[in-house]
């Protein structure tokens, strides 16, 4: 259709999307930028270029352990958040489970509902049943956060598949259990995979539960950049922040490559 | 009856972890709203935040930066839905994937790319200076121009994709009908495909206004302690003050807003499903 | 011996009453079709002798064995589905191999080759390798019934495996399933709304109506001895006739609304109101003679090839016949209407 349309307005749809990403990708672009200077300043655009806050991120004993925890913890995060949400994505879309379209909106509720109100009850829950925050406390609040993505990306796919496979499998002398393995996952595979990679991108780049339940001892890489920022904010920042947009930036074209990002964000 | 019980152990962890991990947690916050030191059941706090102009304003500015987030959602997102549902596959999986990415970093990350922006001596108040408009000294740091406008980077794809599903359902033979008919092109958009995607961009709006309602690190991170939303508002009581009864007065007043926006939009989307 | 035996069985989904008591008992190697409209149970019978759906009440054996409780993977059954439902993950042979492995047939080797020779019975051994979604519709469908007799089930249930084809792939996999029930000889069950699929395939058909067996016996009796109005329009273009019998030498005359009349045969008992049908193939058309018992009015020609069909006025009623291609006649002519007494059949109703 837009090739029908006048010249003039092939022009500014041109000029308008470039706005648009200018706005939507500007700040990102100005980190990336901001890393790479030669000065001691943060600055945009760069004053030099040099790779010398890389270096020094490389050799900060506390960036690099708040990395490894952040490493850890998503890990871990990924591997419980997918199984969880697996089990419950298939779960519910065999509909068999008594009120399975409330349960599906509650097990989708934390993607909607303020996160500050369930951060905030986790502390306190913590605090007055077991005492410190560590690294377990962290889990639980990742996971909780990760498991609805899993969700969404697995019934997304299960919704399309031929519910007849199941059944089929059956007739074929596969009992219920083995019917999950051989057939119900294979078909979920792509959006679990999916989901996956999302649990392992929204655990490694959290910041509001992760701000509730730190402590001195565990200390996560955004929780790092959050105390950095508040206090003297140098390009080291940058670095760090250019190489998690890189993590991600790759974590979003495996996704399109398991799944296609068309599914998961329609 | 065997399918159902593997059906509850399957989903049982996440049925255990929602409930121990979400909604118990959740529980604690609200039900401390409700009572008072000795533990009786109380409403003073609810009648505070009611009252108390200080918080109305909160609760009012929540509102507005809102109202304001998802109309410059809407104004800026629709053509660009429409330019991704026409678009060949390749354009529409590129302005995807850069509209979403803003969306899947961390948060503390744009953050600071938004200091660099905004803040003294960044991009803008740099042009701006250029332009003979502000002095040096000029930040739009701690200003709701800038909540807004972190805002509306993050939630700009929740409206946008929310269009695109709509548009993308609507015949293009439509649109030509309507240029073999005398419309120009620009006509052909207000007259046939703004109407047909009105449902996409009121889905869009009831989201990306309850999304927006909801945040607290971007507001407090880029608005400062001056201009706190209701949900940066909850965290400063909670955290600073210490008055967990009218954190959870507040999370109260928050969680009635998000729900009744929420089944606004869940009776909306039914009747499509019918 | 019987390889399938209903004993009343019902099924109710919600309320409402599907399977109102279906008794049947199907022998060892035959061919039964379960024939009949949408909505009449069909399918939902076949399911129950697969056991994915459960029998309200009523008894189901299979093979000698009560499996009314039985679940389908316990039971000795195979099926082949309407969509196929061939796994997308497995090649061909994998998804062939499957029931084998699931049911513990064999070795591995041994359920390999197994496998492979029913695939060469389908001959699709050149396609061993592929993913499903690779194959054509009829590849997929040969893949599906392949996977189905690998076990050798005791009963072989097909539903509606033929309806996705087009109509000459339709016709060359019905003598393709014909030939592979000779080779196997597996007790086969197979469900559709296609009477002349059934009547060409099955040693026995079942027709089935809102939940009932309306008719049940071999092809040409459900064809030419349809005992209801329902069956006799369900089998076949027919013509359905509201007539008065009255007596006529040592048989019966249908009486038609304007006085004329058409001999039945002689082993006619009933009188009074009747209904008579006579298939379009039994109505014979000659020139309009003077002596002629019937007489009808041409109304309507429609050429169809090899055989052309007719409309006719008959004393009101509107007849159908088929005739051969070489007889021609104009609109508006009058003409005989000539119909053999055996082939006037009097229904129950």
């Amino acid at each position: 259709m837009v090739e029908a349309a006048r010249g003039s307005i092939r022009v500014g749809t041109a000029i308008y999307l470039v706005a648009i990403l200018l706005f939507v990708l500007g700040p990102l672009v100005v980190v990336a930028g901001v890393s790479f200077t030669a000065g001691e300043y943060v600055a945009f655009p760069p004053q030099g270029l040099s790779l010398r806050w890389y270096e020094a991120i490389f050799s900060s004993s506390v960036y690099v352990s708040a990395a490894l925890t952040s490493l850890k913890l998503a890990v871990i995060v990924t591997i419980s958040a997918t199984v969880i949400g697996a089990g419950s994505a298939i779960a519910l879309h065999r509909g068999r489970l008594p009120a399975t379209p409330a349960l599906s909106a509650l097990f989708l509720s934390p993607l909607v509902l303020p996160s500050i109100i369930f951060a905030l009850g986790l502390l306190t829950l913590w605090s007055s049943l077991v005492g410190r925050t560590s690294f377990f406390a962290l889990w639980l609040g990742h996971t909780v956060i990760a498991v609805p993505y899993v969700i969404r990306t697995a019934l997304a796919v299960l919704s399309t598949s031929d519910k007849f496979l199941e059944e089929a499998a059956r007739t074929m002398g596969a009992g219920p259990w083995k019917a999950i393995f051989h057939v119900v996952i294979p078909q979920a595979l792509p959006g679990i995979a999916a989901g996956a990679f999302f649990a392992f991108n929204i655990s490694f780049d959290e910041a509001i539960v992760s701000l509730f339940l730190r402590s001195p001892e565990i200390t996560t890489l955004p929780i790092q950049i959050y105390t950095q920022l508040e206090f003297s904010p140098d390009p080291s920042i940058a670095a760090v922040s250019t190489l998690m947009i890189g993590l991600t930036i790759l974590l979003i074209f495996v996704i399109d490559r398991v799944l296609g990002i068309q599914k998961v964000a329609g | 009856m065997n399918r159902l019980r593997i059906d509850l152990f399957i989903s049982a962890p996440g049925l255990l972890l929602l409930a121990v991990g979400f909604l118990v947690p959740a529980a604690v916050i609200l039900v401390l709203g409700v009572r008072d030191a000795d533990g009786a059941w109380t409403s003073v706090h609810l009648v505070r935040f009611l009252t108390d102009s200080f918080y109305l304003g909160i609760a009012w500015r929540t509102v507005k930066l809102s109202l304001l987030i998802t109309a410059i959602c809407v104004v800026a997102g629709t053509p660009l839905a429409y330019i991704m549902a026409r678009g060949g596959p390749r354009l529409r999986l590129w302005l995807i994937v850069c509209i979403t990415l803003p969306l899947m970093t961390s948060v503390v990350v744009r953050t600071f790319g938004w200091m660099v922006v905004l803040g003294r001596g960044g991009l803008v108040p740099d042009a701006l200076k250029m332009l003979g408009l502000v002095n040096r000294n000029y930040t739009l740091m701690h200003t709701e121009t800038a909540i807004v406008a972190g805002m509306v980077q993050v939630l700009f794809p929740f409206m946008v994709l929310s269009i695109l599903g709509v548009v993308q359902r609507i015949d293009s033979r439509l649109e030509e009908a309507a240029r073999v008919m005398g419309c120009s092109f620009l006509q052909s958009l207000r007259l046939v495909v703004l109407p047909l995607a009105v449902p996409g961009i009121v889905a869009g709006s009831l989201l990306v206004f309850t999304l927006s309602a909801s945040y607290f690190i971007t507001p407090n991170l880029l608005g400062g302690s001056r201009l706190p939303v209701l949900a940066s508002s909850i965290y400063e009581t909670a955290t600073k003050t210490l008055d967990w009864q009218f954190a959870g007065a507040q999370s109260i007043i928050l969680l009635i807003g998000v729900l009744m926006l929420l089944i606004v939009q869940a009776k909306l989307t039914r009747p499509a499903h019918g | 011996m019987t390889a399938v035996h209903l004993d009343n069985v019902t099924k109710s989904f919600g309320g409402v009453q599907v399977i109102k008591g279906v008794s049947l008992s199907i022998k060892q190697g035959e061919f039964v079709s379960l024939l009949g409209p949408s909505g009449c149970g069909k399918t939902t019978l076949l399911r129950m002798i697969a056991g994915l759906e459960e029998a309200t009440s009523g008894s189901i054996h299979i093979g000698g064995t009560d499996s009314t409780r039985l679940p389908p993977e316990q039971r000795d059954i195979a099926m082949v589905f309407q969509s196929y439902a061939l796994l997308p993950h497995l090649t061909v042979l994998e998804n062939v191999m499957f029931p084998l492995r699931m049911r513990k047939l064999g070795e591995r080797a041994e359920q390999r080759e197994r496998a492979e020779a029913v695939l060469e019975l389908v001959q699709l051994s050149h396609l061993a390798q592929r993913r499903p979604r690779q194959l054509s519709g009829g590849q997929q469908q040969r893949v599906a019934v392949a996977r189905a007799i690998v076990s050798s089930p005791k009963v072989l249930l097909l539903d509606e495996p033929l309806s996705n084809l087009d109509a000459r792939l339709r016709e060359s996999m019905q003598e393709e399933l014909i030939q592979l029930h000779r080779q196997t000889g597996l007790t086969t069950v197979f469900v559709t709304h296609d009477q002349e699929e059934a009547l060409s395939l099955s040693d026995r058909v079942v027709l089935l109506n809102a939940g009932v067996i309306e008719q049940e016996g071999l092809p040409d009796e459900l064809y030419v001895a349809p005992r209801s109005r329902f069956a006799a329009s369900f089998m076949g273009s027919t013509n359905l006739l509201e007539v008065e019998l009255e007596p006529s030498g040592a048989g019966a005359r249908a009486l038609l609304p304007a006085g004329q009349s058409l001999l039945l045969g002689g082993e006619v008992r009933k009188r009074g109101k009747a209904t008579v049908m006579v298939r379009q193939e039994d109505v014979r058309l000659a020139p309009a003679s003077a002596g002629a018992a019937a007489t009808a009015t041409l109304v309507t020609r429609i050429f169809l090839g090899s055989r052309t069909r007719y409309v006719l006025d008959l004393d009101g009623h509107m007849i159908r016949c088929l005739a051969p291609a070489d007889q021609l006649f104009d609109l508006g002519e009058k003409v005989s209407v000539l119909v053999q007494p055996d082939r006037i059949r009097v229904l129950a109703d």
